[in-house]
């Protein structure tokens, strides 16, 4: 009987440790060779309109509908308004630390407010719809807001030193309170110049030299000193001393109130800096780049109005295309020709 | 005896059989099976807008026959303009014919140092990307909360690079500086890639520089950012996207309080007017 008992139990702990061995094997196999790779929590937003220009009269108020996409990981999210200043004259903006300004903002949707988190799943596409409302005192200017959309920093992982990223994406909003629709234009020309290497002053008058081959980058800085925004519109063009002329369009960029800003061309576009930083034109950002095979002088101008009935600007500048390499090739050529002919003249 | 016996084996084999099946059950499910979550649809119990804007298409120079060229946009994410009683409202950049919207992504929002050993420094890298096709001129920036912190109010000072915080070559929020040595203690980072601050280029890839710190207050810097109106569109495929990569680097000297050291990093990605 003792024996009987003893033959159980001994069976029974047999079992029990198979029963563990093929647990345990189990979960090493499920543990150590199926673990799939941790995942990175990745955000990706999309908000557009990346830009809404206002005109409004005091009193009013007006309903923008923005959509915003979450294209990465299901997120908490906040929206909420911030003015901006230009942070340098190449249309990039600082946001202000704190909110400032007569307009007022708030969402007319029923489950979002501003400042207020809310759940994005992957895909989500929630559209904020923003009301902007100008107060019936509110002085006459320009006011510039972003609308700024938030994700919130995952949680800190125990144990572990880390960094935690929140992303934060905006969409810029110009706003010009005016009760007559009459704005204050007052643009200037602040440069308008060629970049050039070899400059020369003779007489009080600087004159540019390029080699042909080079690129002739042009610069063109407009300066608003208006209390409105403004929106040049004109051309940029390059007259030859044989007559020939090239003329490039002006992109509209707004120009903010008492700002300057760097204007661009359309061909400026085409200019991709990428594998050449260390051409001239790359270091610096320019307005319009002119290529071709520069002889002689040449002239450029541009004129530049900010819509109708206002006073057209004018500038011009000019340049010296000089075929240096060209020049040098062919003298190398000559000299070594005319020591080849020597030598074989000598020879007979 | 004998069919109790018999009995008390047979149970036996079936509780082992059935923890066998259902651990391969389970095995099978959890190693094969898996998909992914499934989010649950969620709307709101009031309403739901589905008008107010309509983001359907727009097309850049479509050529006809005789050789006119169309352009044209719709909704919101394009360019459109409308007139009402007192205000005029100019959605999108009116020069830029995109149907792409302004887009904002990083790859990792959380970046790991694991477990640091003094004087051995450690890197993580998280990636970010732009797309600005109706966005035109965009600019990244970044910040620290405050500098890498544990709750009991230890810190890690901000990288000052090898030549050490008292000179006046130091790596700044702005300026990037060499930090190769394995003794230079402090939190910094490179970047490497599309439309990076210069300094990065020029320096070398073995230089770094400190985040701006928002509780002292020091302004964001710019990460990322480029002039460029509109994408390249000749290029295969559209050159829409720009991406570069973030390399952060930690250190810390034996003097250093262990801990758990955290902070957050805010990257803003903001279009032009």
């Amino acid at each position: 009987m003792k024996i009987q008992k003893y033959n159980s139990k001994v069976k029974r702990e047999f079992k029990t440790f198979k029963f563990l061995l093929v647990f345990l094997t189990f979960s090493f196999y499920l543990l150590t060779f199926h673990l799939r790779e941790a995942n990175a929590q990745q955000v990706s937003l999309a908000l557009s309109p990346p830009l809404i220009e206002l005109v409004i009269k005091p009193g009013k108020s007006v309903l923008i509908a923005y959509k915003l996409e979450n294209r990465g990981d299901p997120t908490i999210m906040s929206a909420y308004i911030l003015p901006f200043q230009p942070r340098d004259n190449l249309g990039n903006i600082k946001i202000k630390n704190e909110f400032d300004g007569p307009v007022r903002f708030n969402l007319d949707n029923s489950e979002l407010k501003l400042n207020q988190p809310f759940f994005v799943k992957t895909g989500d596409k929630p559209q904020l719809l923003l009301r902007i409302r100008i107060p019936e005192g509110a002085p006459e200017g320009d006011y510039y807001y972003t609308l700024l959309a938030e994700t919130q920093a995952p949680p800190s992982v125990a144990g572990t030193s880390a960094g935690r990223a929140k992303a934060t994406i905006g969409s810029n909003i110009l706003i010009t309170v005016t009760r007559s629709g009459q704005l204050n234009i007052k643009g200037k020309l602040a440069l308008f110049d060629v970049l050039s290497k070899f400059k020369l002053n003779i007489f009080g008058r600087t004159i540019n030299f390029f080699e042909s081959s080079d690129k002739i980058p042009v610069i063109l800085v407009i300066d608003n000193k208006g209390r409105n925004m403004i929106k040049p519109q004109g051309e940029i063009v390059l007259r030859g001393n044989f007559g020939e002329k090239a003329s490039y369009d002006i992109i509209p960029q707004n120009i903010l109130a008492e700002s300057q800003r760097l204007i661009m061309a359309t061909s400026a576009a085409q200019i991709d800096c990428r594998d050449n930083r260390s051409a001239d034109y790359c270091k610096r950002p320019i307005s319009l780049l002119l290529s071709g095979f520069f002889v002689g002088h040449y002239d450029l101008s541009t004129e530049i109005n900010f819509g109708t009935s206002t006073t057209n600007l004018y500038g011009s500048t000019s340049f010296i295309g000089i075929p240096i390499k060209l020049i040098i090739g062919t003298v190398f050529a000559l000299v070594i020709g005319v020591l080849v002919i020597k030598k074989f003249s000598k020879e007979e | 005896m004998k069919s109790q016996k018999y009995k008390f084996k047979t149970k036996n084999i079936k509780t082992f059989s059935f923890l066998l099946v259902l651990l391969a059950f389970s095995f099978s499910i959890l190693t094969f099976n898996l998909s992914q979550a499934n989010a649950i649809e969620m709307n709101s119990t009031q309403y739901r807008i589905q008008m107010g804007d309509v983001n359907i298409g727009a097309a850049n120079n479509q050529e006809s026959e005789n050789g006119n060229l169309l352009s044209n946009t719709l909704g919101q994410i394009a360019a459109g303009q409308f007139d009402s009683d007192g205000y005029i409202v100019k959605a999108g950049f009116q020069y830029i014919h995109s149907i792409e919207p302004f887009t904002f992504s990083i790859s990792d929002t959380n970046i790991n140092f694991g477990e640091i050993e003094p004087n051995y420094p450690e890197t993580a890298t998280t990636d970010l990307s732009v797309s600005f096709g109706s966005g035109g001129e965009y600019l990244v920036t970044v910040a620290e909360q405050a500098r890498l912190n544990t709750e009991n109010g230890d810190y890690i000072d901000d990288a000052c690079c090898d030549v050490g915080c008292s000179s006046v070559d130091k790596c700044t929020e702005s300026v990037s500086a060499l930090w190769d040595l394995n003794s230079t203690p402090g939190f910094g980072y490179k970047m490497f890639g599309e439309d990076i601050p210069t300094t990065f280029t020029t320096c070398g890839d073995k230089c770094y520089r400190p985040f701006p710190d928002t509780s002292i207050p020091e302004d964001p810097a710019v990460i990322m950012s480029s002039p460029d109106v509109t994408v390249n569109l000749a290029s295969k495929p559209k050159d829409t996207i720009h991406q570069s990569q973030m390399t952060l680097k930690l250190n810390v000297n034996t003097g250093q309080a262990s801990g758990t050291y955290q902070t957050i990093l805010n990257f803003m990605a903001t279009p032009s007017y």
